[in-house]
């Protein structure tokens, strides 16, 4: 094959893939738009004859809606910012000083991950039941905190290993301490680190389902994750096209915010994948 | 100046003791009692144990996460592969708009897991506003259970879990081929080795330690996660897509048995642990 018909071969299956992957978004919007009628006429009708924002309309004016839109972002921004603060320390010390047991404590805070949420969320519940947080959200932004701890130490560290070391010395030399000088020359460096390691917390946490699932009960605290799967439980066949627009209500903040951020993003996701 | 490198990892210590050892060290004492979710334990034993992994409906379970975490990580790397590959190509000849692929593919990642179940279940739903099937019903051809025939519900789960997990495979592989030197593609021209032969010789053994590595993690994942699965099929038609992730989520807060929960989250942690041991095997060997 000549590299010019293998170009057009490429461009080919980047186009069909791409439809592929862009399909199921694409019937969420289309059954989004549709008076409840045209829901039933399927693919045939894939293009709503006349397109209406009033599904949309009738979720975002629900209050309850809109509480659980902002309880995701608290609890998502709460939980990232939580997990950056406390990564910050560790990973600094990981990435600036040398001692005993550095490199199997760094693997071990990897392999955290690899534990499901599911298994110490048995427990929890009954801790977080005695002492009186279950629904609560600081018991979910604690756990948030947890679960997104260790991925926060590994892209802050990588951040921290970017910033030359001199910048700090001159800094020790004038007589600051460790952490004034994290404070106040270190941070402020790995600023762009900071944001995508808090970003990429804040996307995970807005996908979270089974914590706030198991810990919170009050339909007044739930964020929009676990309000979805219960509007859908609760919905039937002739509601579809309200599912559908607040399926993409759920899905369109993590979506915009991942699409303007997605260069820093892939960065940090393609570090930490690299270095394993 | 001396440094108390502890001091610092602290806080860490601290928050990953308060939610994961001390929990997990809890989930060992628990599998031993009999404590359900609304009474603590009583008496220990090893009866959950027998009790639990003797249950009728326990290797169903099982072969039911062999196939959906088989099946999913096998389609999960091919996509992610072939992706990969198609933008790394698009990459070297200087190939306009491939980043949409890519765009359009991570885009799918950031999609909650619920709500991909619930998407999927609008696509495949066999209602008459089901994408697939009215599809498939506008061109003349016959419609499909999707969800409600065992087999295909299977599959279905298989596809949702593809469709928002290729992206994490396609940046290690995109990744892991950016990093093999075009040196070795130009000597295999010279010596006049095809596309299927630089493929076959070169980038495959080259990116052998990626594709390793990488089932390692999207094993561990799907076995961890069930959201999508809840949300689509919930677990059934009957147990068909049962897996043991969704079954211990059932056991403990539907049925309250914290005890056999506990039993059987110890084995998903097992496995997990073994998978790791390979992964960590697996890079000490690269280094």
């Amino acid at each position: 094959m000549s590299p010019r018909a293998a170009d057009i071969a490429t461009y080919v299956a980047a186009i069909l893939l791409a439809a592929l992957f862009l399909a199921p978004l694409t019937w969420l919007v289309s059954l989004a738009l549709r008076m409840p009628q045209e829901v039933y006429l399927g693919a045939a009708r894939f293009v709503p004859e006349s397109p209406t924002l009033d599904n949309f309309v009738q979720i975002l004016t629900d209050r309850a809606f809109g509480s659980y839109l902002w309880n995701a972002v608290k609890l998502c921004a709460l939980g990232a910012f939580g997990a950056v603060v406390v990564a910050t320390p560790a990973a600094y010390a990981f990435s600036r000083m040398r001692f005993r047991g550095r490199l199997p404590l760094m693997l071990a805070i990897l392999l955290v991950q690899m534990i499901s949420p599911l298994v110490v969320l048995i427990p929890l519940y009954r801790y977080m039941d005695r002492i009186g947080l279950l629904d609560t959200h600081l018991s979910v932004i604690g756990v948030y905190m947890a679960l997104g701890v260790p991925l926060a130490v590994w892209l802050l560290k990588a951040a921290f290993d970017t910033i030359p070391p001199s910048l700090e010395e001159a800094a020790a030399i004038d007589g600051c301490s460790r952490p004034e000088i994290l404070l106040r020359i270190t941070l402020p460096l790995a600023a762009p680190g900071l944001a995508s390691a808090f970003i990429l917390n804040m996307i995970m946490g807005w996908s979270q389902f089974l914590v706030p699932f198991i810990l919170l009960t009050g339909d007044g605290k739930l964020p929009i994750s676990v309000a979805i799967f219960n509007f859908a439980g609760s919905t039937s066949a002739s509601t579809t096209q309200l599912l559908a627009a607040a399926c993409l209500v759920a899905v369109v903040p993590a979506l915009a915010c991942f699409v303007a951020l997605q260069r820093m993003i892939v960065r940090a996701i393609t570090a930490g994948a690299v270095k394993g | 100046m001396a440094d108390r490198p502890y001091l610092w990892l602290l806080p860490v210590a601290l928050l990953l003791g308060a939610f994961y050892v001390v929990p997990v060290a809890d989930v060992v004492r628990l599998s031993f009692s009999d404590a359900t979710l609304l009474r603590p334990a009583d008496s220990f034993g090893l009866q959950s144990w027998s009790v639990t992994l003797g249950a009728d409906g326990l290797g169903g379970i099982l072969w039911n996460t062999a196939e959906f975490t088989l099946l999913s990580v096998l389609g999960l790397q091919l996509a992610g592969l072939g992706v990969a590959l198609l933008l790394a190509r698009g990459d070297r000849r200087g190939l306009r708009g491939m980043t949409v692929l890519r765009t359009v593919v991570l885009a799918a990642w950031v999609i909650p897991g619920i709500a991909n179940g619930l998407i999927w279940q609008m696509l495949f739903s066999e209602a008459p506003f089901g994408a697939v099937n009215s599809t498939l019903a506008l061109m003349g051809l016959p419609r499909v259970a999707w969800l409600s025939d065992p087999g295909n519900a299977m599959l279905s789960a298989v596809i949702a879990n593809i469709w928002q997990g290729t992206a994490f495979s396609m940046i290690v592989f995109y990744a892991a081929r950016s990093a093999i030197g075009p040196r070795l593609y130009e000597a295999a021209e010279v010596d006049g080795a095809g596309a299927g032969a630089q493929f076959l010789y070169i980038t495959l053994p080259q990116m052998k330690g990626a594709i390793l590595v990488n089932s390692v993690i999207v094993t561990i994942q799907t076995l961890n996660t069930f959201d999508s699965i809840l949300a689509l099929t919930g677990g059934g038609p009957g147990r068909a897509t049962e897996v043991l992730s969704l079954h211990i989520f059932n056991l403990v807060f539907t049925n309250f048995d914290l005890a056999g929960g506990s039993v059987l989250a110890l084995v998903l942690v097992a496995i997990s642990t073994v998978l790791t041991l390979i992964y960590i095997a697996v890079l000490a060997a690269r280094r």
